[in-house]
């Protein structure tokens, strides 16, 4: 079966300031099968969101092969941006009419990720009148009723207090295994990638550094001990990986002295 | 309730200003009141404000044609910016005493050249204030419109065009307060009518009274536009808008 989502020899460079060039991605493969749940768990900075915006086709600037071909794509981005002068209901029909919904289907894809998501009241209400974890449950509603095949999530929850952000990923797995659609989900957070995903891609300095399937069977529990102890494996491994490979990765000029590994997983967390 | 305390305190501080001078140079409310009613009821108001609200009207119109669209490519375009910024500085500083001046000498004393005057001088303070406006608006809205294939003219329609509109209404009051004030100035230099001719032929005359019944009509006037026209145009647009609580 074809996947989802391929890419090869995925190439980007951002020209700087000063003229010289900098490497975002480097030479990235990747094949996305229909239905995965995709982690890619890195370190701020490490090109996950580039990647990302490559895939969603927001980034047209690359070498190198991207091919997303599951069908239409939702994304989730880190904040829920909303359109303010819009209610939930209206945001919702503006994402619906603009993917060319057809009307008869709109109120029963509304109405069912509404309820999925416990905010079947709130139609009528502006984003500024509900909290930050239900806009962004909002616009979770609003990337998965344009009925997506792939749904691209940019650290969507990182933003979120803890709580909040248990209850939204939980969510997200009973929808996800409900309908299977195929996911990629950028976080920094070693713990969530563990709990959410079949595979887990380490990226750091725009490089994919290792891959990691997630032996533990479904529905998971948050507080599993397992999603604990492999969230440890990660981040040691990664720590590890720095440590062989120190020249590529760049810590920043302004925190010398910091011991590469132990900042990267600083960084991730936990 | 507060408005109306503020408005009556106002019109207190006027009353016990005016007792430090004689009342034919600093008539109070009351005496202007009554000279106002005079002028209305004599029928001597209607055509010199109607002249004055045409050119009001028509400057403001023309100032936003002039200024909308150059503040929209100011802030869309960076070259477009690096030229225009310095123009629209010149344009700003240019007294409106200068426009009005080269107005009438360059196309004759007519109606034309009046409300060309009012609209150039208004024009630079619409054009920054848009500009501010474009410049500030969430790209990132924009990318999620994208993501969700909107075309062109619905990014433009739905997500940008609500995010300039405050800009454009502000530019609209703003241009309102600015232009009233010119449009006295150059019906005084060059208009044979207006609230701004009545000013300057009862200064002549040296009637306070006069003088300051036409200045409380006009303010009277532009207050009323204010709350009756625009402050629930502004209500109704922006209802969306979270209250900010200080």
């Amino acid at each position: 079966m074809k996947p989802a989502i391929e890419v090869a020899s995925l190439r980007k460079t951002f020209q700087g300031r000063d003229g010289t060039a900098r490497a975002i991605l480097r030479d990235l493969d990747m094949a996305v099968g229909a239905g995965e749940f995709l982690c890619i768990l890195g370190p701020s900075g490490c090109g996950k969101s580039t990647l990302l915006n490559v895939l969603a086709g927001l980034d047209k600037a690359y070498e190198g092969r991207a091919e997303v071909s599951g069908g239409r794509i939702g994304y989730l981005f880190q904040e829920p941006r909303l359109l303010p002068w819009l209610t939930a209901d209206e945001n919702l029909d503006f994402a619906l009419a603009s993917c060319r919904v057809p009307t008869s289907r709109r109120s029963e894809l509304k109405s069912r990720y509404l309820a999925m998501t416990g905010l079947s009241e709130y139609r009528n209400y502006y984003p500024h009148q509900i909290s930050g974890g239900m806009a962004q449950r909002l616009a979770l509603v609003r990337a998965l009723c344009v009925e997506p095949g792939i749904l691209l999530m940019d650290e969507p929850f990182s933003g979120l207090d803890e709580i909040t952000a248990r209850r939204i990923r939980f969510d997200l797995l009973t929808i996800w295994e409900e309908t299977r659609k195929t996911i990629v989900f950028v976080t920094h957070n070693a713990y969530e990638a563990c709990f959410l995903a079949d595979r887990i891609l380490v990226m750091s300095d725009g490089a994919f550094r290792q891959e990691m399937r997630v032996p533990i069977a479904r529905p998971r529990s948050y507080d599993d001990a397992a999603i604990f102890e492999l969230s440890r494996d990660v981040i040691k491994a990664f720590g590890d990986e720095i440590d062989r490979e120190p020249v590529l990765f760049a810590a920043p000029a302004t925190e010398p002295g910091l011991d590469p590994g132990r900042h990267a997983a600083a960084r991730m967390n936990i | 309730m507060l408005k109306l305390f503020s408005l009556v305190t106002a019109v207190i501080v006027w009353g016990l200003l005016s007792l430090t001078l004689p009342p034919e140079i600093f008539p109070g409310p009351i005496e202007t009141a009554r000279v106002l009613w005079g002028e209305i009821a004599a029928g001597r108001v209607a055509t010199d404000l109607a002249m004055t609200m045409l050119r009001v009207v028509a400057g403001l119109v023309l100032a936003l044609i002039l200024g909308v669209p150059v503040g929209v490519l100011m802030g869309l375009n960076r070259r477009a910016e690096a030229v225009l910024d310095l123009w629209v500085m010149i344009g700003l500083t240019i007294p409106s005493l200068c426009y009005a001046i080269m107005a009438f000498m360059w196309f004759g004393l007519n109606e034309a050249a009046a409300i060309i005057a009012i609209a150039v001088t208004a024009a630079p303070s619409i054009t920054i204030n848009i500009w501010e406006g474009v410049k500030n608006v969430d790209t990132r809205l924009v990318a999620m419109a994208r993501i969700f294939e909107a075309s062109r003219p619905a990014i433009v329609r739905r997500v940008l065009l609500p995010q300039i509109f405050p800009y454009v209404m502000a530019s609209t009051r703003f241009g309102l307060g600015i232009i009233w004030k010119i449009t006295v100035l150059v019906e005084l230099i060059g208009r044979p009518n207006g609230v701004g001719f009545k000013l300057f032929y009862w200064y002549q005359l040296a009637d306070m009274r006069q003088v300051l019944a036409w200045t409380l009509l006009f303010t009277i006037i532009m207050l009323l536009i204010e709350l009756v026209i625009l402050k629930p145009i502004e209500r109704r647009l922006f209802a969306w808008r979270p209250q900010v609580a200080v």
